[in-house]
């Protein structure tokens, strides 16, 4: 049973403010974290099958931060949201199993199809 | 369309795979329906990247590095994706896609991100060391300075030159990887972002403490020169920046010149001339001209104030013309920095570049406005400071192989000291006397209102009037408009990359925004009196500098004589890189199928890749049925009111449930696929007007035409692609036409999710020459653009794109080239009466017009529901 809750982690508070608004006008379940112990936090105590992950943050970077969420749940599918291109992170990201890598600013309407894309993905994994 | 064959091949010859469960075989479709589903939408993205990239790197304007940065690694995510779901849909087959990309993405990974490896040198070297051996030490500005030094007869300040290695030891790398990913992340366009960002980074470099061993060695040098003049001697620091040589490229007046520094204000200065490299003016310049900034270092010259009686700007050569035989002298009282930043009026004098170079012209504008009119000001220069200005400017010309654009000035005791000496930029500069330019001002229409002045860049654009005056002005200022300025100051430059003209009531054309105007080739009118006071704010005018004139509203008359818009990014560093990352990317190799070079190890290019995986998918996908004895996969003949001949294959979920998968034909009412009902509407909508002089049937008439006419495609022999396919699911459809000799190719996703929703159109060829084809193709990219079609035509070949648009938007488009592939044939009879081409096309307008408001198209729901009236009976 996959539940559908999603996983905003970036460490500016602004950006989290700005996609918690969208988040709710869309009624789209979900949750925000400053940074990746919080995000780890989060995912001990809810599900969530999609997160939203920003690459450059204090402490463990985003990448990082993925690779920690996909030991605790690999059915988890990660997108990655970053304001700083590079071609380095972005194939690193992919082959270490984003859904997808996106840079900022990114349209609203183009990231909510990228997270019914990433549901879809999900779900067909976590079906038997 | 050559895919055909592949799968006639697989039809004779299919695998056979050991049976499973129905459950089973429905989850493994799934997943390979969504990697197909995954796999075209990367294709267009990473294929619209492309073409962006490839629009910004033809456009002429200026683009970032930031900008080729993201798009290059967009494209290298989206066929990392696409290799990813083609390996998943053939279980690993095209295992050298993989080495090829891991190749591709490391070469590209290496050109994006090359960094420099600088060797340390001296932190600290004297002028008279200094020449263009060291310039990488010493930048390009003291390098030269340095030169000229040699020279006999030349004089230059004492002084020394704080190098390179000392800025890089100065800042440390830990600061300059600080900076340089503040610069990294800031949105040049938004000007108030950009000055927050200087602001920091400036507080940054003059937050950092100096390296003691660093400072001690400033104050060693110092006390040299105070030796060798007199104590307490005051130095000028100027800049000289490394990494900015490319010809045409002058950089001027960007960076800070400190003057009357003392021992005690030493290091402040030295740290503001280092963080003048992170000021707004110097960003927007390097962001305009394709400069990196992590690829350019600053240095600091040193040098013995002069006590300037007067100074000034020599060009050795007027710039106002080309091969002039003149030289141009700006000249100003005490020291020259009221010429180059445009604060104060300057005397001219054109010289003859012959002995005993007479003064051919002069005006005394220095003094002008404050006396009565006809009134002869004084010169501020003599007949033999003239002489030795000109004579020392060819020395300098001579010594260094082209013009120069030299700074310098007299001391009180008649000495002449060479401050700056660099290549000229050639533009074209016009006023002062009788200009041939004022020719242009015998129009027809309305006659100037403003009118005089010096032309400091030439070029005519209009605008609307904006005036600045203050920083937050400049916030404001809107893309396109005509800056209007007191003064020309160096400060205004970032405006001069949104500017369309630039209007200042002082300054001359030896000022640093002069420079940067002719440069950035944007009109300039200097010195227009009561400018500020005349224009008003939000005015449209045309400002023609060639012939200093301003007009009201704006003049498309005059604006037809503008020049060619010149290539600002040419020879850039940033053009570079991605001239060599183009390489990686773009070019084409694998483009025919049916060749057995069509493998994954022949892909050379990113673009490669993503042909090979799109055409590899379709198959994929069609193998499937053939795999698991879906048998869905065979191609049925289109049955009913149908012109000419039509194939369907269902890939998925084209076909309404319970169509029987035994029988050899289906109808169109048994179709559920979105995209090919609406291609279909588009083919039925009007009756085929043929008639065709090769029936299409007649295969053979076809070969036998194509072996009479060898610049026939060759593909056109094979009977099978002669066939018209549609390869469907619900949301897919690609649809393969010859008619005639025509190739045609519709390919199209349509969902509700406008991420993986797209129309590509291809066509190519047609019973004609090469022209006329070319003719053909481009009245069908004309018409495709009319309806919003992004279109590429190369000779006869045509690609028209569309991508995510809403359902109903591309419904009506496939409609659009359905009835396209169909009439478009009618051509071949008229192609050589051009007035012909222009009534089809207005025929083939009418007929589109009047069937997109006859037909309401089926929603995906109707379609599915088995709602949708046939046409075809």
């Amino acid at each position: 049973m996959v539940n559908n809750k999603l996983l905003l982690v970036d460490d500016e508070a602004d950006f989290r403010e700005i996609m918690a608004k969208f988040f709710s006008r869309r009624r789209i379940d979900f949750e925000t974290a400053g940074g990746c112990m919080e995000a780890l936090d989060q995912l001990g105590k809810d599900i969530f099958d999609v997160v939203i992950m920003d690459v450059s943050m204090p402490g463990l970077d985003g990448i990082q931060c993925m690779a920690e969420i996909k030991k605790i749940r690999p059915a988890t599918e990660v997108i990655i949201l970053t304001g700083n291109a590079s071609i380095n992170t972005g194939l690193i990201g992919m082959k270490r199993g984003a859904f997808d890598y996106c840079l900022k600013p990114i349209d609203f309407d183009e990231l909510m199809e990228k997270i019914i894309l990433a549901r879809e993905k999900a779900s067909g994994k976590s079906s038997p | 369309m050559h895919r055909i064959l592949a799968f006639v091949k697989d039809l004779l010859f299919p695998v056979s795979q050991p049976e499973q469960s129905p459950e089973e075989l429905k989850s493994a479709f799934k997943n390979r329906y969504r990697n197909f589903r995954g796999l075209l939408t990367a294709n267009n993205n990473a294929l619209q990247a492309m073409a962006e990239l490839e629009k910004v790197y033809y456009s002429r304007d200026s683009y970032r590095m930031a900008t080729v940065r993201s798009k290059i690694t967009t494209i290298l995510v989206n066929v990392y994706k696409m290799i990813g779901n083609i390996q998943e849909m053939s279980a690993g087959r095209y295992k050298d896609l993989e080495t090829i990309f891991e190749t591709i993405s490391q070469d590209l990974d290496a050109i994006i991100e090359k960094k420099l490896s600088p060797v340390q040198g001296p932190l600290v070297l004297p002028l008279s060391e200094v020449d263009k051996k060291v310039k990488s030490e010493a930048g390009e500005k003291m390098a030269n300075l340095g030169e000229v030094s040699h020279l006999p007869g030349c004089l230059v300040p004492q002084g020394f030159v704080v190098t390179a290695s000392a800025t890089r030891h100065f800042l440390g790398s830990g600061h300059i990887g600080e900076i340089n990913r503040r610069l990294q992340l800031l949105d040049p366009d938004n000007l108030d972002d950009m000055l927050k960002t200087c602001e920091e980074i400036r507080k940054i470099v003059h937050e950092t403490p100096l390296p003691q061993d660093l400072e001690e060695l400033l104050h060693v040098h110092y006390s040299r020169l105070e030796k060798a003049t007199f104590p307490g001697c005051r130095v000028a620091l100027r800049s000289s920046a490394l990494g900015e040589d490319t010809a045409g490229v002058s950089f001027a007046g960007l960076y800070r010149t400190e003057l009357d520094v003392d021992r005690d204000s030493l290091v402040t200065a030295y740290k503001e001339i280092i963080a003048s490299k992170y000021g707004a003016k110097a960003i927007a310049y390097r962001r305009k001209r394709g400069y990196r900034h992590e690829d350019m270092e600053m240095c600091v010259g040193c040098l013995v104030m002069v006590d300037a009686l007067v100074s000034g700007v020599t060009y050795s050569r007027d710039p106002g013309e080309e091969e002039s035989e003149v030289i141009r002298i700006n000249a100003i009282s005490g020291i020259a920095k009221g010429v180059v930043d445009g604060t104060t009026m300057t005397d001219l004098f054109l010289v003859s570049r012959e002995k005993p170079h007479a003064v051919v012209y002069s005006e005394m504008r220095q003094n002008s406005d404050k006396l009565p009119v006809q009134h002869a000001a004084a010169s501020s220069l003599t007949y033999a400071q003239i002489r030795k200005l000109a004579e020392t400017a060819l020395l300098l010309e001579n010594h260094f192989g082209q013009p120069q654009d030299i700074e310098w000035s007299f001391d009180h005791q008649g000495v002449l000291h060479v401050l700056q000496s660099r290549p000229m930029l050639i533009g074209h500069v016009v006023g002062g006397g009788d200009s041939p330019a004022l020719e242009s001002t015998k129009e027809t229409g309305e006659k100037p209102f403003l009118y005089g002045g010096i032309a400091a860049s030439e070029g005519i654009a209009c605008g609307e009037v904006f005036r600045v005056d203050s920083t937050a002005e400049m916030l404001s200022f809107p893309k396109g408009a005509v800056l209007v300025l007191k003064y020309p100051l160096p400060d205004w430059a970032p405006l001069l990359s949104q500017a369309s003209a630039v209007i200042a009531e002082n300054g001359s054309e030896a000022g640093h925004l002069a420079t940067v105007s002719r440069e950035f080739g944007i009109p300039a009118l200097f010195s227009l009196t009561e400018a500020m006071t005349t224009l008003v704010n939000g005015e449209t005018i045309t400002v023609n500098a060639t012939a200093r004139a301003v007009y009201r509203g704006c003049r498309r008359d005059l604006l037809r004589k503008k020049a060619v818009k010149k290539d600002i990014m040419a020879g850039s560093p940033v053009q570079r890189i991605l001239t060599e990352a183009l390489q990686h990317i773009t070019p084409l190799n694998l483009n025919d199928p049916n060749s057995p070079q069509f493998k994954a190890s022949w892909c050379e290019t990113l673009h490669d890749i993503t042909r090979f995986c799109h055409e590899k998918s379709v198959s994929e996908m069609f193998k499937f049925g053939q795999e698991h004895h879906f048998d869905r996969a065979t191609a049925k003949r289109l049955v009913g009111k149908v012109p000419l001949e039509w194939w369907v294959i269902d890939l998925a979920d084209g076909f309404r449930e319970g169509t029987s998968y035994e029988d050899k034909t289906v109808r169109i009412e048994n179709i559920v696929s979105v995209p090919m009902l609406a291609i279909w509407q588009g083919i039925s909508a009007f009756p085929w007007a043929g008639p065709p002089p090769v029936s299409v049937r007649g295969f053979g008439s076809i070969i036998f035409q194509s072996t009479m006419r060898p610049d026939l495609d060759p593909a056109v022999a094979s009977a099978l692609t002669t066939k018209n396919y549609f390869l469907i699911s619900k949301n897919f459809c690609n649809l393969s036409v010859r008619l005639g000799y025509h190739y045609a190719m519709i390919e199209a996703y349509v969902s509700d999710l406008l991420t993986e929703s797209y129309v590509t159109f291809r066509f190519k060829g047609g019973a004609a020459d090469t022209k006329r084809k070319a003719v053909r193709a481009k009245l069908l990219g004309d018409i495709l653009q009319d309806f919003d079609f992004r279109v590429e035509l190369r000779s006869d070949a045509l690609l028209a794109r569309l991508k995510k648009q809403s359902m109903e938007y591309l419904q009506k488009r496939l409609q659009i080239l359905g009835y396209l592939i169909l009439h478009a044939r009618q051509l071949d009879m008229v192609m050589n009466r051009p007035e012909a081409v222009e009534q089809y096309k207005e025929k083939f307008l009418a007929d589109i017009g009047e069937m997109l408001a006859e037909h309401t198209l089926p929603t995906l729901a109707e379609s599915v529901n088995g709602e949708q009236q046939t046409l075809t009976g």
